[in-house]
């Protein structure tokens, strides 16, 4: 590898050697293409025209009367696909395509990376592979069917707790037997190095929209910023731009499932130790003989039992925080986003919601707290009346 | 210590013979059983042992290794049984090298030191740690020196020359060739380019080769040998035997394993085209 991959300790290449030469090859051609003239034009003419960049920043007037606090939704839930996912599935379907790969592979959680790959797979002429939790193709049925639809096979994983981590060990071990013509999609800011950088890379563009649309609508930059965290792609494309905003609160929102005194939870940078898992040291919720644990969240896309390892060292660095959010606490603000702004949240997003609602109480009008609202919530709506009875 | 898998490869060349290695789970299906099959892999002959730590979540196996691996965690057989059996397997055979196959988490959690120790102490001869390449090997490997254990490695079919170098950098005991791209498994599917691999393998390294991954008969095993490999290595075939024959009775696999070890002996060197 040309350079190591790490975020203080985090991070790294910690796979097997059938992988490490097609790891290489993506380092390489990721530092040749982002630099690349001819390949920016495509992706960000792609981004622009296709997807519909850039995505608004939206003074949430009526949240902010009940919050407290000035409330701001980067909408990403108005990207084509409905999430974040799409700046990364576009950037990286583009560059496998460059190099030449036939075949996209990917895992997918909530679906909606699924979704955004199978996007990419149509518009670039690639075969198309999904593999997700069978727990998740339950109650993430709606985008199931919309990746069959634009031609992705999706394969039930039904090993483990069949859910996110699962599907990426499917992914990796299917990327393992088929790397010479096939590019593992990732879609989250996880894995081995290169993909933490380089989906980082591709989700930035969130972040540095927002700081110029917030500055444009309210002279300043804005107090606090919040994103759900799972593996962490679309809170480190919001994060990014900030980072040297010393006046600018970083806060990442986990899931706390059930309750963080249980073990039915996914908050893995409060709750968990560090740990190896697909290709990378960050923090790990495991037993203490190191066997990994299932993380619960009602949040398919949220349920991972590991994290991306910038996110271990912001932590550990103090550059950021992360807080948790129950699954009774998330369908509230589904519900209440839903309600007071006309707009449905993915679960995901809601769990941001609901800690920036949590962080408003009391901090008076003048403090502004911009959230990014990863992506829509169409796809939870059968979940949220399931749980709600 | 890496001492008995020299000795056992010089003695295996000095007589012309190939190597045979078979592996299992430590823990699988149960530790009595366990310790059953690895006594009639020994009296079958078999050159050295292969023993996995149980993982949950192993990126690198098939569904059989898979399945076996949640079954040993799930019957509360932690890392500390795993070490006290490795002990017993030890008091059974004080010559025959014995390989530790795990993943780096189960390193991790208890620290490389602690780790190493353990697996020393308890009579182990070298390490493989699967998703731990060259590049993040340095510490590893002075602990590995320090407790006397080899550094196993996978080569595959795709290592490039510079990869080569890092990795005979730390490389001992025995060079570990995947047989094709994929996870360990019984589908027998080998890379055309496995002949060239051991070619380059012996370009950079005096260490014996041994082919793995998909290796479930003695024909294949036969065409790993005309390869040029100097053993092979025969792990999911062997848990599916185990999980058939649930009895104590290791009979299928004493039956196998003879099979294979009889190929491994009587392969006639002279008709291999290293
Ligand atoms: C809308 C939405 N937000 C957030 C996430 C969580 O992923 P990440 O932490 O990588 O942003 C997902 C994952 O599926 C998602 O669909």
């Amino acid at each position: 590898m040309i350079s190591t991959g790490l975020f203080g300790k985090y991070g790294g290449v910690y796979a097997p050697e059938t992988l490490m030469p097609a790891l290489e090859e993506l380092e390489t051609a990721f530092l040749r293409l982002s630099q690349d003239a001819e390949f920016l034009t495509r992706y960000t003419g792609l981004l622009q025209t296709y997807a519909g960049r850039p995505t608004p920043v939206y003074h949430a007037a009526n949240l902010s009367k009940i919050a407290g606090a000035r409330i701001y939704l980067k909408r990403e839930d108005l990207l084509h696909g409905g999430a974040h996912k799409t700046n990364n599935a576009l950037g990286q379907g583009l560059l496998a395509s460059m190099l030449g790969k036939r075949r996209l592979i990917a895992e997918t959680g909530a679906g909606q990376h699924g979704v955004a790959t199978a996007m990419a797979g149509a518009l670039l002429g690639m075969e198309t592979e999904i593999f997700m939790g069978e727990l998740d193709m339950e109650r993430q049925h709606s985008n199931v069917l919309r990746m069959q639809l634009m031609g992705a096979k999706v394969h039930a994983v039904k090993s483990g707790g069949r859910a996110l981590k699962d599907a990426i060990n499917a992914a990796l071990r299917e990327w393992i037997s088929s790397v010479r013509d096939t590019h593992y999609l990732l879609g989250t800011a996880a894995g081995p190095h290169p993909f933490p950088t380089m989906v980082k890379f591709f989700q930035k563009i969130i972040g540095e929209e927002a700081r110029f649309q917030i500055i444009e609508q309210t002279g300043s930059l804005p107090d606090y910023i919040v994103a759900c965290v799972g593996g962490g792609s679309n809170a480190i494309g919001m994060f990014t731009a900030f980072l040297e905003d010393q006046s600018v609160e970083l806060i990442g929102v986990e899931p706390a499932g059930k309750g963080l005194e249980t073990l039915q939870h996914g908050a893995t940078l409060i709750k968990g130790s560090l740990g190896c898992l697909h290709g990378m040291i960050s923090k790990v919720l495991q037993t203490s003989d190191g066997q990994i644990l299932d993380a619960h969240s009602i949040s398919a896309g949220l349920d991972y039992p590991s994290v991306g390892p910038e996110h271990a060292y912001l932590q550990e660095s103090g550059r950021a925080s992360y807080e948790a959010i129950t699954d009774e606490e998330a369908v509230e603000a589904y519900k209440q986003v839903a309600r007071l702004e006309g707009i449905i949240p993915a679960l995901e997003s809601s769990h941001a919601v609901a800690h920036a609602m949590k962080l408003a109480a009391g901090k008076g009008s003048n403090s502004r707290i911009l959230i990014n609202l990863s992506g829509r919530g169409d796809k939870d709506l059968e979940q949220v009346l399931k749980y709600v009875g | 210590m890496s001492a008995r898998y020299n000795k056992s490869f010089n003695r295996l060349k000095e007589s012309g013979q190939k190597a045979f290695i078979p592996f299992t789970l430590l823990g699988f299906p149960d530790r009595a059983q366990c310790l059953e099959s690895v006594r009639v892999m020994i009296e079958s002959g078999a050159t050295a042992l292969e023993l996995g730590i149980a993982f949950s979540d192993p990126l690198a196996d098939g569904p059989v290794i898979q399945q076996a691996a949640t079954r040993v965690i799930s019957s509360g057989f932690t890392v500390s049984d795993a070490f006290e059996l490795l002990a017993e397997i030890r008091a059974l055979d004080s010559d025959i090298p014995i390989g530790l196959l795990v993943y780096y988490n189960t390193v991790l959690s208890r620290g490389g030191e602690e780790f190493f120790r353990l697996a020393g102490t308890a009579g182990a001869d070298g390490v493989l740690i699967v998703d731990l390449p060259p590049e993040a090997y340095l510490e590893t490997a002075t602990i590995c020196r320090k407790f006397g254990l080899a550094s196993i490695f996978i080569i595959s079919p795709l290592t490039t020359e510079e990869r080569f170098k890092a990795i005979c950098n730390y490389a001992s005991g025995f060079l570990y060739a995947v047989s094709r791209l994929g996870v360990t498994g019984t589908e027998d599917r080998h890379d055309e380019q496995l002949a060239s691999l051991i070619v380059r393998a012996r370009q950079c390294s005096n260490l014996p080769v041994c082919v793995g991954f998909g290796i479930s008969s003695p024909a294949q095993a036969e065409k790993m040998f005309h390869a040029g490999a100097d053993g092979v290595i025969t792990g999911s075939r062997i848990i599916e035997i185990l999980q058939d024959h649930n009895s104590r009775n290791c009979h299928g696999l004493a039956t196998f394993l003879t099979e294979m070890i009889a190929t491994a002996k009587f392969f006639p060197v002279a008709s291999c085209c290293q």
